[in-house]
């Protein structure tokens, strides 16, 4: 019985938590897009031959827990199938949060352009029972700074 | 070449559902998977357990047993009852019977088992004549042979078994002393058919079968009795006793036994007996 009231509080607190913190991690990560959105960020791997920028690596790292709503919700759906929604939005803050810091990084440099931009995702906490699991992805891409012509 | 950022386009990556509608679906899934393997185990259990041996049956029992107790009035009486109901109920070999008598209130009767049969006072003491008592005693001799003490414990033990493993909870003790009497469940096709081997032992002992619908008028007046005084859902394993004094009262004529005739009294010695036995 008291089993039950402690993963029922949890539950809830799982979800009244984050669901709030969801909904305002997206918000921040809508606001910075828009400020963002003058810098440009390309997969393409080849600087443009007409202009002679300076290159630097950015980085944007960021590990997110899931919560104990989630987590439940992922378990009861790894016994039935299908799409594991509760994981989607957490990936996708990651993914944007990930990028929103290369793309500050980027900025602070003054860069005009982030080129051949990649991911990586992992897990943290693999393989551990009973473990929250945290995803950490990151995003990193080369800058290029407008610079001394004297290459 | 210009290179241009573009917005991240919103509901692609991520399905919009509420997680609260994605909760309800899944745990109602759950609930139904489960329920269908409770289902399914159950029966197979309770399939199953009717292939125990009755040896097997009396080990599980044994350690529950209890002393018949001193030779009285009361059991001598039930005892020779006993001898003849079993000697027309055809029992497979080895099977046997032990009947106790308990001076409780209690106004029931039942099987558990090893082919342990319990009759309370409170019962015994209601009936009107010899023939109602060998229907109550045949039809507990009959829930015996058709061993469905053991199906419904082999029935309760899968059941509380997936369910424990299920939902991680370890209530595995079903076959401690409490357990062996409230896991104890007939349901009505069980019953149904122990009435209608006992109407066929009244039958074939006394030449008629009137007399062993006055079982169920007994306990059904006694029921009535009782929900007057504390309400209703008392006894609700048996329901329905008009639809069983039917159902006993067709078979009699599907198998053409005369239902005319006088029942045997149950000796007064005995009724004195079981009036001071308390």
């Amino acid at each position: 019985m008291m089993d039950l009231i402690i993963f029922l509080s949890l539950l809830v607190l799982g979800y009244l938590v984050g669901q709030w913190t969801e909904k305002r991690h997206y918000r921040s990560i809508r606001e910075r897009e828009q400020q963002l959105k003058g810098l440009p960020i390309v997969t393409y791997r080849f600087p443009p031959k007409n202009k002679i920028f300076d290159q630097r690596l950015v980085t944007g790292n960021v590990v997110i827990s899931v919560d104990y709503f989630k987590r439940f919700i992922a378990a009861l759906r790894n016994f039935f199938g299908g799409r594991v929604t509760s994981y989607e939005s957490l990936l996708d803050r990651a993914r944007r949060e990930a990028l929103l810091r290369m793309k500050e990084q980027a900025e602070a440099m003054g860069a005009a352009y982030v080129f051949n931009v990649k991911y990586e995702t992992a897990s943290i906490s693999k393989g551990r029972k009973n473990a929250i699991g945290s995803v950490e992805v990151l995003a990193y891409g080369t800058a290029m700074i407008n610079g001394s012509n004297d290459a | 070449m210009k290179f241009e950022d573009s917005e991240i386009p919103e509901g692609i990556n991520v399905t919009q559902v509420h997680p609260l509608k994605e909760l309800a679906v899944l745990l109602g899934g759950a609930a139904i998977v489960i329920v269908l393997l409770v289902y399914a185990l159950g029966l197979s259990a309770g399939y199953l357990a009717r292939y125990i041996p009755f040896e097997t049956e009396l080990k599980l029992a044994s350690p529950f047993a209890q002393d018949a107790g001193q030779p009285t009035e009361i059991l001598d009486y039930l005892e020779k009852l006993k001898e003849r109901v079993v000697d027309v109920m055809d029992l497979p070999e080895g099977m046997t019977i032990r009947l106790h008598y308990s001076d409780a209130d209690t106004v029931n009767a039942f099987a558990t088992l090893g082919g342990n049969v319990v009759l309370f006072r409170g019962l015994l003491e209601k009936l009107p004549n010899e023939n109602a008592l060998v229907m109550l005693m045949a039809h507990e001799i009959a829930h015996v042979k058709h061993r469905d003490p053991i199906v419904s414990i082999g029935r309760g033990l899968a059941v509380s078994t997936v369910l424990g493993l299920v939902l991680g909870q370890s209530d595995l003790d079903v076959l401690g002393n409490t357990g062996l009497y409230t896991i104890l469940h007939f349901n009505r096709e069980m019953e149904a058919d122990a009435d209608r081997e006992a109407l066929e032992a009244v039958y074939k002992i006394y030449g008629h079968t009137s007399g062993a619908e006055d079982l169920f008028h007994t306990i059904q007046t006694y029921r009535e009795e009782l929900d007057e005084k504390e309400g209703p859902a008392f006894l609700q394993t048996h329901p329905l006793d008009q639809k069983r004094i039917d159902a006993i009262d067709n078979y009699s004529d599907e198998h053409h036994w005369a239902k005319e005739g006088k029942p045997a009294p149950i000796p007064p010695s005995f009724v004195e007996a079981l009036a001071t036995d308390r």
